[in-house]
């Protein structure tokens, strides 16, 4: 989907982000950053993303579209992380770069933003949707730019799912229906 | 080159250059159809190139995830540089006539009075344009749908409006044989749309012009006032990577890729003046969303036939066109998730209530603002720069509470402002909660469908990109054929200005 959504990023505003990461290094230390984030599981077959930044559409997908009682397969279950490396593989150099330290970002947002000791992917589950939340309703731009673009990506997606239509009570491109 | 008319998909065949031509035209939406075919019936030898693929019936499968990605520029995910506004154009033979909503809205008259009396056209009146856009219309079989085909999502709108004793309006629209999909954002499988694929496309065809599709224009160089050098890149089946290379020259070059890409084309090219890219309009729309207790399924029928147009000015002493206006929409269910704005089990719990959305745009027109600018970084990418003003910020508030009236009125339980925090007004008591409508940047999912104004046409270089018969100042036989050269909105949509206005300076190209 997106190609000039995330042309926000701009090299300034990384720059900035760049420093307040500086910061962080320097009171906690790249090593003590290293720690927070832990070793991420390797995954076979991703095409732009790695291990790390995975981990982190990963949580996200799960925050944005959860698995539960009405939705059986939440954006998880539909490896809609997956999909989204896959969208990356054909983007432009510029926007892949810019997606996976936004990505970076993400994971470190607890840390940047909340002065806590654990990244993203290590929150406990209602936490991430809360710190989330948070960034959807953000004073700063940059934050709501970043939420705004993986939640935008992710809808579309998961409700372009045949599976997923018969909980929204969407019955289908209609095309087909009346084709047959 | 031959005369014998073809479509010809370079991803498939690619072609051994240099090509040779009179006319190349870039571009084959409504306004590059329309040209190609008025040349190519005069004996001219005509090529167009279009970047996207060819797309008819079965091909377009109404998926949300595919069609975004096939039909629209950058995959459906343009936006302007702070992400306020999706920024949304065809990218497909066709070009945005085959993605739009079908409406037909011809230039309102007081508006061509303003582009003569504030942009010095002063040949732009309505007897002088009257054959054309008699022409448009009759290319479009513009009618208005009957009753049958308003589904509920409109005629709840309607019967708002009825109850308040609003002025609103059954839009003209260019369908025949429409069988109400439900899906012509995303196409129309079964081609009811009379669209430049399905009318001029075929006619210039048998009028000898070829088409080159997934053929993307990177250049333009001036070699002299009758020879141009257009450098085109072929693209791979899915539109996603350059492939080989292509020259093609040309005696005449006519741009028509739409307001966003034509400008970025002759910007790349360096060519035009300092009007290029600059004081452009997106006129923005915001949706909105109302809940009802009784299935509304906005997916089901025509999507959008029914406006309020109550609070337009028709004759604005400044704009000729101003106010608002407010019509139905409806939409696949990707689209409608990405613009509603709760996250987790409540975004999901919002969506569980689709069938009974109904959703509608507020439609503002615009003026030229000198702080949108159009500039091309250096790694390639794009960044549209604009802003909404405090006057644009202000009169959403007016088109809110109005949306908000009028669905109140037609029984709605819930009106939702998508804003992130959402705005909820349950009744008239909540209006106050209008402070709270911000809109700013990625807050709020504004979406542009129709931009316009970016090479601008005017009596003089001093003040507009291009003269009056659309030729750029600066550089004799490059034509620019679009809503780039609106230099104000002309209409709440502008396919039908544009067709009127390639029939228009199609007539005068010819006549030089």
């Amino acid at each position: 989907m997106p190609t000039d959504l995330f042309g926000f990023l701009s090299r300034r505003r990384f720059l900035r982000l760049g420093l307040a990461g500086l910061g962080v290094v320097l009171l906690g230390g790249t090593s003590g950053l290293l720690l927070l984030r832990g070793k991420a599981p390797h995954v076979e077959g991703l095409r732009v993303l790695d291990d790390h930044e995975y981990r982190t559409l990963c949580s996200l997908a799960a925050v944005l579209l959860p698995q539960g009682p009405v939705f059986p397969q939440g954006a998880l279950e539909l490896d809609l992380p997956r999909a989204f490396d896959r969208f990356l593989a054909e983007e432009p150099d510029y926007l892949r770069q810019d997606l996976r330290q936004a990505l970076v970002l993400v994971e470190l947002g607890p840390v940047l933003f909340d002065r806590r000791a654990v990244t993203f992917s290590r929150l406990p589950p209602d936490e991430r949707l809360a710190h989330f939340q948070a960034w959807s309703e953000s004073e700063t731009l940059l934050r709501r730019q970043v939420a705004l673009a993986f939640r935008k990506f992710m809808c579309l997606v998961f409700y372009d799912q045949p599976t997923v239509w018969p909980h929204i009570g969407y019955p289908g491109p209609s095309f087909a229906r009346l084709s047959r | 080159m031959s005369r014998l008319g073809a479509i010809v998909d370079l991803s498939k065949e690619p072609l051994a250059g240099p090509l040779s031509v009179e006319y190349c035209v870039i571009g084959s939406g409504p306004a590059g159809a329309t040209a190609a075919r008025a040349l190519g019936r005069a004996g001219k030898e005509v090529l167009v190139l279009e970047e996207g693929a060819d797309r008819v019936g079965p091909a377009l499968t109404q998926r949300d995830g595919e069609m975004y990605d096939q039909l629209y520029m950058d995959r459906g995910g343009r936006s302007t540089a702070d992400l306020s506004i999706a920024v949304l154009s065809g990218r497909v033979l066709g070009g945005g006539s085959v993605i739009n909503a079908s409406d037909v809205v011809p230039i309102h008259p007081s508006v061509l009075d303003v582009w003569q009396r504030r942009f010095g056209l002063a040949d732009y009146t309505v007897q002088a344009l009257a054959e054309d856009e008699a022409a448009a219309l009759a290319d479009l079989s513009a009618s208005r749908p009957d009753d049958s085909l308003l589904n509920r999502n409109n005629t709840l709108l309607r019967d708002g409006c009825h109850k308040l004793g609003w002025r609103g309006e059954v839009m003209l629209h260019n369908r025949v044989g429409c069988a109400g999909l439900g899906t012509c954002l995303l196409g129309c499988p079964l081609s009811a749309k009379r669209n430049a694929r399905i009318v001029p496309i075929p006619q210039a065809i048998e009028g000898g012009v070829r088409f080159l599709t997934r053929a993307r224009a990177l250049r333009i160089e001036q070699l002299g006032a009758d020879r141009k050098r257009i450098t085109v890149r072929s693209l791979d089946e899915r539109g996603y990577h350059e492939q080989h290379h292509l020259t093609i020259e040309a005696k005449r070059v006519i741009i028509a890729a739409g307001a966003i890409a034509s400008a970025q084309l002759l910007r790349r090219s360096g060519l035009g003046n300092q009007h290029v890219g600059r004081g452009f309009l997106l006129q923005p729309q915001l949706p909105i969303a109302a809940s009802f207790a009784e299935p509304v399924r906005c997916f089901e029928g025509i999507p959008q036939t029914y406006a309020v147009t109550q609070f337009e000015e028709l004759q604005h002493p400044v704009h000729g066109f101003w106010g608002f206006r407010i019509e139905a929409i409806g939409g696949t269910p990707g689209i409608v998730a990405t613009m509603l704005p709760a996250i987790g089990a409540a975004g999901q719990r919002l969506m569980q209530r689709y069938p009974h959305i109904a959703g509608a745009l507020l439609l503002h027109p615009d003026a030229p603002r000198d702080d949108s600018i159009l500039s091309i970084e250096r790694n390639g990418r794009l960044q549209i720069h604009y802003q909404l003003d405090a006057e644009q910020v202000t009169r959403f508030r007016q088109s809110v509470e109005a949306a908000v009236r009028v669905y109140l009125a037609a029984g709605a339980e819930e009106v939702l402002v998508p804003q992130t925090p959402p705005l909820s007004f349950r009744s008239l008591g909540d209006l106050p909660k209008l402070a709270g409508l911000t809109l700013r940047p990625a807050s709020v999912p504004l979406i542009s469908a129709h931009q316009m104004g970016t090479v601008k046409m005017g009596a003089s270089p001093a003040t507009a990109a291009c003269s009056p018969d659309g030729e750029l100042y600066g550089a004799p036989g490059v034509f620019v054929l679009d809503s780039s050269l609106f230099p104000s909105s002309p209409s709440s949509h502008i396919m039908t200005p544009i067709l009127t206005l390639a029939h228009h300076l199609s007539r005068r190209l010819l006549s030089r």
